[in-house]
């Protein structure tokens, strides 16, 4: 029997149809620097280019064997269109990623400008979207990826105004929550309506690091429901950082998969969704891909796989100054120790 | 002189006050203290940091997260802006050191660097805060200008976090006896010590936490009469 290609391998495994072997993917940023390299450019310049941002994306997936590419790489893109700025870092050196000079200073200054949607960066993510469908076609699954309404938030206002805002001033905070609800139901919809594979809600500033499971229950899970409601399958929910006590409450929001960085006890979560939910997770990609020997790799993926994931993911995006003989052994030894069913996805 | 037992009512409310974030009865009872001739620093240490540390137990017991500890600093801040003012003594007023805080470029968030900013302003240290986003070699310059003993150093993202590496080199290449403190959500032990920090903490919560711990250890210092630095 042939072999399937990553992006049918991608899309079944999403369908949790069986699959041939374990997909090496993600939902989160995969570019790395030897792409960069290769394409004789900076880091800093390839956020501003749809053909960069395409370009750099296949080229990574070339390079190291990865089932998919997705983008955009930094989390300003929306931030941008609705006005607060964007920082690119031209003359840093090495990697540093965009970040949003000017927030709102109060709820209250809050207004989302008509077409908000078309401004910036927005057109060029779009189109770095179509360039990946129209040539990475059958090639790779092309993931695309939103902030959640509370993580985006927290880039167009000062954090601290919203956490202390969601006991003081609860209605406001509401209505704050429902406008940036709104802009990532559109910004996702725009990019399911292109015919990306997979998207991913990346909701990753609400773990319990900073809020109680009762708080996240109120101010991060209606407005989550609400996405998964308005958004097509396949869906996914990431959330960095503490998460072991908001489990249940995370996959009552509707998403198809569920995926946690490597603070989650992902034996215990396994146990609280069940088999019948894809499980992502959940490497630390800076001490797995940057920091480790290459030798120690492949111990680090076998532990996920045997705690209960579907598919091996990396708890956050991979920085990109990856150890290549690292992402080498965890691309093999996802291939090879995943060869066996997983939980939620048989093989064929 | 105010009589011991209208002291600890006053200290008791300034200390209920931080752990119920009521801005307004801390307010009331600063000024109560100062015009009942009540001792600043004995207001600071013994009623604000204390209501702190039991804030901090809270935390322990996952009773209290960051958004009622950032309302709790707030309630802090309110009394400590009243009291500071009206330290005595030179050891009360700063005396125990500097301190060079920001946020490393490439990151924007900072509710962890005001929460470790809010331990040294208790403590009585002198805080000269760079802000967030702040070009690496600020921190040195700043270092050398003050001449300051501790840099603190916040990350809440990785991929910002290398950053610190670079600083921390920076730094102790022209002062190695400077302590330097790391904290942010993707900084672990190995990382701090990898990078050749001196103490890290690895999230808003856990700053306070490691910032709660520090004032303790001075109130005692203070409380056996020991010199705190």
């Amino acid at each position: 029997m042939a072999a399937m290609t990553p992006r049918e391998r991608v899309q079944k495994f999403f369908r949790r149809e069986p699959v041939d072997a374990m997909p090496v993917f993600s939902g989160m940023g995969l570019v790395t620097i030897q792409a960069i390299n290769k394409m004789g450019i900076r880091f800093a310049q390839v956020h501003g280019s749809a053909d960069y941002l395409a370009r750099s994306a296949m080229t990574s997936a070339d390079l190291f064997g990865f089932d998919s590419v997705i983008v955009p790489y930094d989390m300003c893109t929306m931030a941008e269109a609705m006005g607060r700025g964007v920082t690119v870092y031209e003359n840093a050196e090495g990697v540093l990623y965009p970040t949003v000079p000017d927030k709102w200073t109060s709820l209250d200054d809050v207004k989302l400008e008509e077409g908000w949607i078309d401004k910036a960066r927005m057109p060029k993510v779009e189109e770095a979207f179509k360039i990946l469908l129209k040539e990475a076609n059958g090639k790779y699954a092309v993931g695309a990826w939103v902030l959640g309404p509370f993580t985006l938030g927290g880039q167009v206002i000062e954090l601290d105004l919203l956490l202390k805002g969601a006991a003081r001033d609860r209605a406001r905070v509401e209505a704050f929550m429902d406008k940036m609800t709104d802009a990532v139901i559109d910004v996702a919809k725009r990019y399911q309506a292109l015919g990306v594979d997979y998207m991913n809600v990346r909701e990753m500033g609400s773990g319990t690091d900073l809020l109680s499971p009762r708080m996240w229950k109120q101010l991060i899970q209606p407005y989550l429901k609400r996405i998964f409601d308005e958004l097509k399958s396949p869906k996914i929910l990431h959330i960095c950082g503490g998460t072991d006590l908001i489990v249940d409450l995370m996959n009552d929001c509707g998403a198809d998969a569920l995926s946690f960085d490597q603070k989650n006890n992902l034996v215990e979560t396994r146990k609280k969704i069940g088999n019948d939910v894809i499980l992502l997770g959940n490497f630390d990609p800076w001490d797995t891909l940057c920091q480790k020997e290459a030798a120690d790799v492949p111990a680090v993926m076998k532990a996920c796989i045997d705690a209960g994931v579907d598919a091996v993911w990396p708890g956050c995006d991979i920085w990109p100054e990856v150890k290549p003989e690292n992402v080498a052994a965890w691309v093999n030894t996802v291939r090879e120790y995943g060869k066996k069913p997983s939980p939620a996805v048989g093989r064929i | 002189m105010v009589s011991e037992e209208r002291r600890q009512e006053v200290l008791k409310s300034l200390s209920e006050g931080v752990v119920e974030y009521r801005e307004d009865q801390v307010k009331d009872s600063a000024n109560a203290a100062l015009e009942e001739g009540m001792d600043a620093y004995d207001a600071i240490m013994n009623g604000l940091a204390a209501g702190m540390e039991i804030v901090g137990d809270l935390y322990d017991r996952q009773e209290y997260f960051v958004p009622e500890i950032l309302m709790c600093a707030d309630a802090l801040y309110a009394g400590l802006d009243i009291l500071k003012p009206h330290l005595k003594t030179a050891s009360d007023s700063g005396a125990r050191g500097q301190v060079v805080i920001g946020t490393v470029q490439g990151d924007v968030h900072d509710i962890g660097k005001n929460l470790i900013k809010m331990m040294f302003d208790v403590g009585g240290f002198t805080v000269h805060d760079l802000g967030r986003d702040v070009p690496l070699e600020k921190f040195a310059e700043e270092q050398l200008r003050t001449d300051a003993e501790i840099v603190a150093l916040s990350a809440m993202m990785t991929t910002t976090m290398m950053g610190m590496k670079k600083v921390i080199h920076m730094i102790k290449e022209k002062n190695p006896d400077v302590a330097i403190m790391l904290g942010g959500a993707p900084v672990t032990r190995d990382v701090a010590k990898l990078f050749g920090a001196d103490g890290y903490a690895e999230s808003a919560g856990n700053a306070v936490q490691e910032a709660i711990k520090m004032i303790g250890q001075l109130r005692k210092l203070d409380q056996a009469g020991m010199p705190a630095k």
